[in-house]
């Protein structure tokens, strides 16, 4: 076989991708090494086990953590629920149905995302405390909705606009009702597209620190808000630090290598043709 | 479409979606507006609460931290977007390619966007740049260099980092689905006239993203305004304000100076900063691609 210089330069390159991109992740390669690592080896840091432990995950896993995971759980996927529920059929209606200015529904819509939090957490701190949805989970469920839908809206906008109409319209010549049609055509057509919507609000939702940090402490806190009580313990346990950080990223990072591709189509579409 | 819905039904299916994000959103900034013209510090019950007019405004333009912020906040968006759109376009190109492990490697790259702001400031502050027992002090100690000080001096250059780090996959993704979607005509018609490979991206591939570059600058600009998270597990905005953007400091107001008008008025120049920012750079974005049409 003969080597050419081509052939040589191809190699070259392709190592040299492959080592920026475990450069890049590294932090989380490294993290998830640590957390196998027993405390004592932790430092000076070191690629290698010294002695393999899964006693790290053991012992986070009796403690509070399953707690906060929990509390984090019950918001994180009643928020997808809601959202589905709610921005699912109002994108219906703004794609297919009779509505006066659909376009300025949907700009209202997508101005919404533009505002920065702070906007408005003093009111809504207030409003929780005097009706007492500071700290519950279904405070933060009503403001996490209230963030997500109109993302769900937007991409599922994204995701409907593909539906061919002469799909719509045969079925509505073969007499289907406009609930069948839904459920029957429009729903299976862009379920790939809402699939990946709902994991990117499970993700926004899940990894979301602002509202979280301002608006629970004990009863409600999700996970970002048990990780950011680390900033101020002194005493480092790193290993367990990793292993708990390993738990939480999982589900999210799991998630996104799923929707990656449909995520982008969904956000810049409209954007890139329009 | 005939016979579909109604008008009637329209509507009330968009209802219960109005009626929420109204609430979370819309009818509480105009309480913040409202707000900001009072003097209400939540800690201090006896002064109770008094009409402030425009005080709240005169003490922010009036105070040295609020231009340092301001400015923390401007270089912080301005750096990460332009590392971003860089690294986006570098990792783009290398993964528009095919070679043995390409999902690997783009799954290895686009990860750290799917980390919590908690968790990547933590590992970072701890495992990497921790002065004596991360890889900071390592290298410094390997090296016999005294080690960097990432969370002194030069902190806000360390939440750029950060920053870049979460959001360049998000760049990369955008990118990437621009390049791929390039047809093969021109770029074949590129190889017919024998241009190189430099000036076939600078005169070809890059034009022809130009939308996926602009969206993708649009969204970054959209989120990196309104970092947070990665501040609070990082540096505190510290030392003193040197690290905060404006978020943050409208945090440090309300929520530890408990001073409700005060933070208020924070609140609603972010928000009128903020809306500028992103109306300027899409309209920039409108002329320049009318012009690119004409």
């Amino acid at each position: 076989m003969k080597i050419t210089a081509k052939k040589v330069r191809r190699f070259v390159g392709i190592i040299l991708i492959w080592l920026v991109a475990i450069l890049w992740c590294f932090p989380l390669i490294y993290m998830f090494i640590t957390s196998f690592k027993l405390e004592a080896d932790v430092v000076p840091p070191s690629l290698l086990i010294q002695h393999f432990t899964l006693s790290n995950y053991a012992i986070v896993l009796q403690q509070e953590i399953v707690h906060y995971v929990v509390d984090s759980l019950t918001i994180t996927l009643s928020t997808v629920a809601v959202c589905l529920l709610v921005g699912v059929p109002t994108a219906y209606a703004i794609v297919f149905g009779k509505l006066k200015n659909p376009d300025n529904l949907f700009f209202w819509f997508l101005s919404t995302t533009l505002l920065p939090p702070v906007a408005v957490i003093v009111p809504m701190f207030l409003l929780f405390k005097f009706t007492g949805l500071l700290d519950t989970v279904g405070g933060m469920i009503l403001i996490y909705s209230g963030v997500n839908i109109p993302i769900v809206i937007w991409m599922t906008r994204s995701f409907l606009l593909d539906v061919p109409t002469e799909v719509l319209e045969s079925a509505e010549i073969d007499g289907a009702s406009r609930v069948k049609s839904f459920f029957s055509i429009v729903l299976p057509l862009a379920r790939m597209g809402i699939i990946s919507t709902a994991l990117l609000v499970f993700i926004f939702v899940w990894n979301e620190f602002f509202f979280a940090i301002n608006l629970t402490y004990v009863n409600a806190a999700p996970v970002p808000v048990y990780m950011a009580s680390f900033m101020t313990q002194e005493g480092l346990f790193w290993a367990k630090l990793s292993a708990i950080s390993t738990i939480v990223v999982l589900p999210p990072l799991v998630l996104g290598w799923i929707a990656q591709r449909s995520l982008v189509k969904g956000l810049t579409m409209g954007a890139v043709k329009g | 479409m005939e016979n579909h819905l109604t008008k009637r039904q329209s509507r009330l299916l968009t209802l219960p979606a109005i009626l929420i994000v109204a609430l979370v959103t819309q009818a509480p900034i105009l309480f913040t507006l409202g707000l900001s013209f009072v003097h209400w510090i939540i800690v201090r019950p006896d002064l109770g609460i008094t009409f402030y007019g425009l005080n709240n405004y005169v003490e922010i333009f009036t105070s040295g931290d609020f231009y340092g912020v301001v400015a923390n906040t401007v270089l912080i968006t301005v750096l990460s977007l332009a590392f971003c759109t860089l690294l986006g376009i570098l990792f783009g190109l290398m993964l528009n390619r095919h070679f043995p492990g390409i999902n690997i490697v783009r799954t290895l790259i686009i990860s750290p966007f799917f980390v919590m702001d908690a968790v990547a400031g933590i590992i970072w502050r701890t495992l990497m740049l921790n002065s004596s027992f991360g890889f900071n002090g390592y290298f410094a100690q390997l090296l016999h260099v005294k080690p960097i000080d990432f969370f002194g001096v030069y902190s806000l250059l360390t939440i750029i980092l950060l920053i870049v780090w979460q959001w360049t996959p998000f760049f990369v993704l955008i990118i990437l689905a621009g390049f791929q979607s390039i047809s093969e005509e021109i770029l074949d018609s590129a190889k017919v006239d024998g241009t190189g490979w430099f000036r076939e991206l600078i005169s070809i591939r890059l034009p022809a993203i130009a939308n996926h570059i602009e969206v993708a600058i649009l969204l970054g600009l959209i989120f990196i305004l309104k970092v947070f998270g990665l501040i609070y597990v990082t540096t505190r905005g510290g030392p003193g304000y040197s690290s905060a953007n404006l978020p943050y400091y409208d945090y440090k107001v309300a929520f530890l100076g408990w001073d409700v008008g005060h933070s208020a008025a924070i609140a609603v120049v972010t928000v009128i900063i903020t809306l500028v920012a992103i109306m300027s750079l899409f309209r920039w974005f409108r002329r320049r691609s009318k012009e690119a049409a004409a």
